[in-house]
């Protein structure tokens, strides 16, 4: 049963949309990253499906899509919407949490206004700012506002502000579950990144009813594993939504416990607190726990500091598509050295086979990892 | 580097090595407070509470004119930030941060009171956090909507229409920030912002910026090009920089007036014009003789750049009985009009038609990432327009791998299969 838990969470997160039933491909409402309440879709009666990249290629998407901007989930959606294969769904939401989400928004308006893509569903943009200014609170209360009423147009139920408030009870309990399973990855880890990722990704990919109860069964199972041994990695830089770097460093004996971004650890957050007025507070939470590109870096820093008291080494991914990370590499690897943890950078593509100075790479830290925590440790 | 045709060039030239010396006296002798801004602030709130605003693309530009970028850059390489990172914006933070490395342009950047940037590109929170850390200075970011809805023809409305031009919540947002703004900049400066007294700045930068069109309007009806693009560019954002003021109207009117005569005395400047060239993106500032490298051999002459003719189009504003609004207004949507869908490709083509182009070449930015978006759909307007197009890969400030001689013999080569054939 628990083995089915973990299975069943692993295949949500692992799942791609497709088009087998166009019935139920009305109610999916496609987000190109997880910085849009899922609650306002829920609430609206719509599911989201959040896009993840992937290997695959892009053909359709390359034709209009410059190389080393968009990351992999941005060009397979671009390519699912330009052949045809989101063509049911009810809508895509593109977050203003990346400028290239938020390219990627103009570009689908675009190919509708050239009939370059004759069957796209409408698109919409969630702006939501992460600056600090004053008057960014209120602008991203309207802006949920607003995706609220649009979405609740479409559902075929038009919710009120209780409905909302019962989808971020049940979203809380699906939030608590992940920090139960994030739980396992502390301390003495009992569960690779690898196993885990899918696990915690998989918050965004089903009802949270349903997430709750799979990711408390699987909480139970791991909490009986015995503790791994090894370094213990944070994968730090641009956040990632597969699970392949964390492989990649486990094949060779380590294990990664953390990682930046919004689909492994940082998955759930901190509950909602709703109070009398929702759309403020999922407004809030959303600014706050969007981890992306226009994350402020202070934000971030502080992530990462709170996780180095449990890791021994920190590997920073550095693709080839990004603009922001890499200006926090240096003062991050002043804090790294001042904490005398080794650390290496990576410049692949997640979804690519390691290159072989990344592996090298990898290798190298992760003897500088294991000298370390002998010295430390006697 | 090719000489200078015009009168108006040298002395545009001139004004802002004064400027600038005058700048860094006022800052050093009279400890007077300037700021750091990114090109699309409106400069004229600082100026109208007397703080004068050095823009950091202009002093990337100068930097790699004086062939500097390159050991700043290497700088910044071995401190850690790796090649895709752009270079453009953070040129003159690496002319900060790693200044012990050579003497800068002109005696270098003064320590400004504060840093001000609108947060467009992802990276732009983090170089000007770096950069104002660097100094020890204030910085104040002005957040950046995203645009949803698309009037393709923007240049049609933007005159008078700019209300339509920018959905009504993002325009009071920037209106919001801009206010914001402004009261940190009367609390710097001790005076205040008088409504009058912006109205009156916005009037004179309409009227600065109608010279202008006029000078654009000159050079697309002239029989041949009356002055290179280089010049158009050094006079223009000479005065865009202190735009509004008494120097720029006047400069305006001085460029324009030699213009106007070399148009009726029938002065070209590649005389014997065969084909007419657009460079479509931000200059190759480390490169600019490439800009006059075809005329001798194809009598080719580049006609036509956004910053000429951007003034008229994005800056000009009727109906000021709002002027923050019309203010916010303008600068709200600048990046979208300059480079995405759909608005740079249905602009660009309507320039290449008034501009009678024979051929475009796109600049491909090597780092600047967000710019070099949306230049697929340029690419393509263009040519179902029925004007042919070369990319042309390169960086704006950076001249490390950038094949000079190689980029000239693939222009050379399109001129003739393409342009000229």
């Amino acid at each position: 049963m628990t083995t089915n838990a973990i299975a069943t969470l692993t295949n949500a997160f692992e799942g791609t949309f497709t088009t087998t039933d166009r019935a139920a491909d009305r109610n999916v409402v496609v987000v190109s990253w997880p910085s849009v309440p899922i609650e306002i879709i829920r609430a609206s009666g719509l599911r989201p499906f959040f896009a993840r990249g992937s290997a695959v290629a892009t053909p359709a998407a390359d034709e209009h899509l410059e190389a080393d901007i968009f990351p992999s989930r941005l060009r397979g959606l671009v390519d699912a919407t330009l052949t045809g294969r989101l063509s049911h769904a009810a809508r895509i939401v593109v977050p203003r949490t990346s400028d290239p989400d938020y390219k990627c928004f103009l570009y689908l308006r675009e190919f509708v206004r050239l009939g370059t893509a004759p069957a796209l569903p409408p698109t919409l943009l969630f702006d939501l700012l992460q600056s600090q200014g004053t008057d960014v609170r209120s602008y991203n209360a309207a802006r949920t506002h607003a995706l609220f009423e649009e979405l609740s147009t479409i559902g075929g139920h038009e919710p009120s502000f209780d409905d909302l408030r019962h989808e971020i009870v049940q979203t809380n309990a699906a939030r608590a579950a992940a920090r139960r399973l994030a739980a396992q990855r502390r301390g003495a880890p009992r569960v690779a990144g690898s196993e885990v990722f899918p696990l915690l990704g998989a918050f965004w990919r089903m009802a949270p009813e349903d997430y709750a109860a799979l990711a408390g069964k699987a909480a139970d199972e791991i909490e009986r594993r015995s503790p791994l041994t090894g370094p213990r990695v944070l994968l730090a830089g641009a956040p990632v939504d597969t699970p392949a770097l964390h492989a990649a460093i486990e094949s060779r004996g380590a294990i990664v416990v953390a990682e930046v971004g919004p689909w492994g650890s940082g998955a759930a957050g901190d509950d909602v607190i709703c109070g009398d007025d929702p759309i403020t507070a999922l407004s809030e939470k959303y600014r706050a726990d969007a981890i992306g590109p226009r994350t402020p870096a202070n934000a971030i820093r502080a992530s990462i500091a709170s996780a180095l008291d449990q890791v021994d080494a920190v590997v920073v991914s550095l693709p080839p598509d990004d603009t922001a990370f890499g200006w926090d590499y240096p003062a991050l690897r002043g804090l790294l050295e001042t904490r005398r943890i080794p650390h290496t950078c990576l410049h692949g593509d997640p979804y690519q086979p390691l290159s072989p100075s990344d592996s090298e790479r990898i290798d190298a830290l992760l003897d500088a990892a294991v000298a370390r925590t002998e010295v430390l440790h006697g | 580097m090719a000489d200078k045709q015009l009168d108006a060039t040298i002395a545009a030239a001139a004004f802002q090595k004064q400027w600038f010396a005058n700048l860094r006296r006022r800052v050093f002798d009279e400890r007077q407070p300037y700021a750091l801004l990114q090109a699309d602030v409106p400069f004229e709130l600082f100026d109208l509470v007397d703080v004068p605003a050095v823009s950091n693309q202009w002093w990337a530009a100068m930097v790699a004119a004086k062939r500097q970028a390159p050991a700043y850059l290497d700088a910044m390489a071995a401190d850690g930030h790796h090649d895709g990172l752009c270079r453009y914006c953070s040129l003159g933070y690496a002319s900060t941060r790693y200044r012990d490395v050579q003497e800068p342009p002109w005696g270098g950047l003064p320590t400004p009171r504060l840093l001000c940037a609108r947060l467009t590109c992802d990276c732009i929170h983090r170089v000007f956090s770096l950069w104002a850390e660097t100094f020890g200075s204030e910085l104040i970011e002005i957040d950046n909507p995203g645009a949803s809805d698309l009037p393709p023809r923007w240049w049609e409305l933007s005159r008078y229409r700019w209300r339509e031009l920018v959905e009504p919540h993002r325009l009071a947002f920037a209106v919001a920030t801009l206010e914001r703004l402004v009261e940190r900049l009367q609390t710097i400066s001790g005076r205040r912002l008088e409504q009058d007294a912006l109205r009156d700045r916005i009037e004179r930068v309409n009227q600065q910026e109608e010279v202008f069109d006029a000078v654009r309007g000159l050079i697309a009806s002239a029989p041949e090009a009356p002055v290179r693009m280089t010049e158009q560019i050094s006079n223009v954002m000479a005065t865009q920089w202190v735009r509004g003021s008494d120097w720029a109207l006047s400069h305006a009117r001085a460029f324009h007036d030699e213009v106007r005569q070399r148009v009726e005395s029938g002065i070209a400047a590649c005389p014997g014009e065969r084909a007419r060239l657009m460079w479509v993106g931000a200059g190759l500032w480390h490169d600019t003789d490439f800009y006059t490298a075809f005329e001798a051999s194809h009598r080719a002459v580049f006609v036509w750049s956004m910053y000429l003719a951007f003034g008229p189009d994005g800056y000009i504003r009727y109906g000021l009985d709002d002027p923050m609004a019309a203010l916010a207004s303008r600068s709200a949507s600048f990046n979208e009009y300059l480079h995405n869908p759909p608005w740079a490709a249905e602009w660009i083509v309507q320039q290449a038609r008034d501009h009678r182009i024979d051929g475009a070449l796109v600049f491909r930015p090597r780092s600047m990432k967000s710019a070099a978006t949306g230049r697929l759909f340029i690419e393509r307007a263009l040519e179902e327009a029925g004007v042919p197009v070369i990319p042309i890969e390169a960086d704006v400030v950076d001249p490390r791998g950038w094949d000079a001689a190689a980029a000239r013999a693939a222009v050379r080569s399109f001129l003739d299969t393409r342009v000229l054939s």
